[in-house]
């Protein structure tokens, strides 16, 4: 039986984004996979020949794009029954040392473009009642890792957007979650935007960045890949009823228990010890 | 004749940065208090006659009043011991009521404007290897209610920013932490902001405004005063190391309480009918 559900799915030229938008096709899904440069479409294009994916360009950045890219959904497929909102990147520095424009890059992308996309189909899907709303969010949403400290509190904002969203958009019948990887192998950490003031040398905490970026550069062979959460995307979206979070990896799934269950003062001084690793006598 | 240890209190004019300027001064402090707008500047000016209090402007949203600040309290004392990153405002209004420009004032003074004075004061606390900065954040920084859902995110993006902080600024003697308050007795409703489509009449969350306004009305009744949060201030600056977060008020620790016991879909439900959510739809 053929799947007619339609589904837009964003940053998909490489990672998790790629993976997914193939992996609904394959499934029956008619996919909308979107991508801020075309100029990377390669990839997806080939793998997704003979399959129902269309790839449009959707900055998430841009003010209108989309609003304009939703309009162009409806026009060719009618609906949209599924958002996936996996574009996003991440900051490298110390907190106190990112400039207000570095700041506000991390957010426009990770927090305001999630919700500018989700504001675009959401009309469509009040008039439908029905709906289903995915974030990527990560593991960085519930635990705050020092040197990727801004990346974090994005997915921080990115978890409270979906518990709110999840309860304001339930009297529509729409539905919102979060799916949560931990460590991951995806191109992510070679897109990583370091601060400036690091990149120059020039950071207070020169070493010790240096140090935790080496450490993130050399993730476990264990960890999964895209793949793995394209998996789980599928199922949160074939599921009954989504779920709150979904987390994806061993990490992702061991840490926030812990965190839970550890008082406070405990898992802060397992965080510092943890953070003492990477100081390494240079302080 | 020694002086006390130098405090800057952004968002000082009101609530819980006014108290606490009182509170502090009053025990010796040498307070510098943030204001933003001059015509709510009565109640400090008043305590400046005969407290070692100063005001100063520094809009947390314009970065150039905050280095210009920081500036002149580092040129006049040589030092900042205790920062209290308290400036912040509510937007409020169902996500998709709110427009791109609602949520980005939200960050711009919750989140962005407390890294701009963490910015600005934290170099000179490294170098003496000393200071103490307390973040406010909020119930909602742990828990989302409907309808200020974007305040919640700006307050959970603080949790964060305090946690990474804490981290990161430890090594160089600094402490970090953050205050979770419930609903006190502080101007925050008075303050709030609507976002753009709120009061519009097309807005297809209409039915569920009031409701929301209800609830937070009545979470308000009962709310104890502020002051309780500035004494808890002061006993964090007085004492030892701070403890990653305080929670502050029965209706928080209550709520954080049943954040950590409950499952996500449980707290959830519980929130619905909190709200008294219109029928559930049913699926089909």
């Amino acid at each position: 039986m053929e799947n007619l559900s339609v589904a837009l799915v964003t940053g998909c030229s490489t990672g998790i984004g790629l993976e997914t938008s193939l992996l609904l096709a394959q499934r029956g899904y008619r996919v909308f996979a979107t991508m801020r440069d075309l100029r990377k479409a390669g990839t997806l294009r080939q793998r997704a020949k003979g399959l129902p994916l269309e790839i449009l360009a959707l900055d998430v950045d841009k003010p209108a794009a989309a609003a304009q890219v939703a309009a162009s959904i409806l026009k060719k497929a009618g609906r949209i029954d599924i958002l996936v909102n996996n574009a996003g990147w991440g900051s490298f520095g110390a907190l106190e040392e990112f400039t207000d424009d570095e700041i506000m890059a991390q957010y426009e992308t990770n927090v305001f473009g999630l919700m500018r996309v989700t504001k675009a189909v959401l009309p469509a899907m009040r008039a439908q009642r029905s709906g289903r709303i995915l974030h990527i969010g990560s593991l960085a949403g519930k635990m705050t890792f020092a040197g990727i400290g801004l990346y974090c509190s994005s997915k921080y904002a990115v978890e409270a957007l979906t518990e709110g969203l999840r309860m304001e958009l339930r009297p529509f019948n729409i539905e919102t979650a979060v799916v949560e990887p931990g460590s991951i192998r995806t191109p992510f950490k070679a897109n990583r935007r370091k601060s400036r003031i690091f990149s120059q040398g020039k950071s207070a905490h020169q070493k010790v960045l240096a140090n935790i970026l080496h450490f993130g550069n050399n993730p476990s062979p264990l960890a999964p890949g895209p793949a793995q959460v394209a998996k789980v995307v599928l199922s949160a979206l074939s599921s009954g009823r989504m779920a709150v979070r979904y987390s994806v990896g061993l990490d992702a799934f061991w840490f926030p228990i812990l965190r839970w269950f550890l008082p406070d003062f405990a898992y802060d001084f397992l965080l510092k010890r943890m953070y003492r690793r990477f100081t390494g006598g240079a302080l | 004749m020694t002086r006390g240890p130098v405090a800057l209190i952004t968002g000082a004019t009101s609530g819980f940065g006014l108290e606490t300027a009182k509170l502090l001064a009053g025990k010796g402090f040498q307070v510098y208090a943030g204001f933003r707008s001059p015509q709510k500047l009565g109640a400090l000016k008043e305590l400046e006659k005969n407290l070692p209090l100063k005001s100063l402007y520094l809009d947390v949203a314009k970065p150039a009043s905050v280095t210009k600040a920081v500036a002149s309290i580092l040129k006049k004392e040589k030092r900042i011991d205790l920062l209290v990153n308290n400036a912040g405002f509510v937007v409020a209004g169902f996500l998709e009521d709110l427009s791109c420009q609602d949520l980005k004032d939200q960050f711009d003074t919750n989140v962005v404007g407390l890294l701009r004075v963490t910015r600005a004061v934290a170099p000179a606390m490294r170098e003496r290897r000393k200071g103490l900065i307390i973040n406010m954040g909020s119930i909602s920084g742990r828990v989302v209610f409907p309808g200020i859902a974007a305040y919640a995110a700006s307050k959970f993006a603080v949790r964060s920013l305090t946690e990474g902080l804490r981290q990161e600024l430890a090594p160089f003697g600094v402490g970090v932490c953050e205050i979770a308050p419930g609903s006190f007795a502080t101007q925050v409703v008075s303050s709030t902001r609507f976002g753009q489509g709120v009061r519009s009449q097309d807005s297809p969350y209409r039915p569920y405004i009031a409701a929301v306004e209800k609830r937070v009305a009545a979470s308000f009744k009962y709310a104890a005063p502020a002051s309780v949060v500035a004494k808890l201030i002061l006993r964090i600056a007085q004492g030892p190391a701070p403890k990653p977060v305080y929670i502050a008020g029965t209706d928080a620790k209550i709520m954080d309480f049943l954040k950590w016991l409950l499952p996500d879909a449980w707290l959830e439900f519980l929130f619905m009918g909190f709200f008294r959510w219109s029928r559930f739809p049913r699926r089909e």
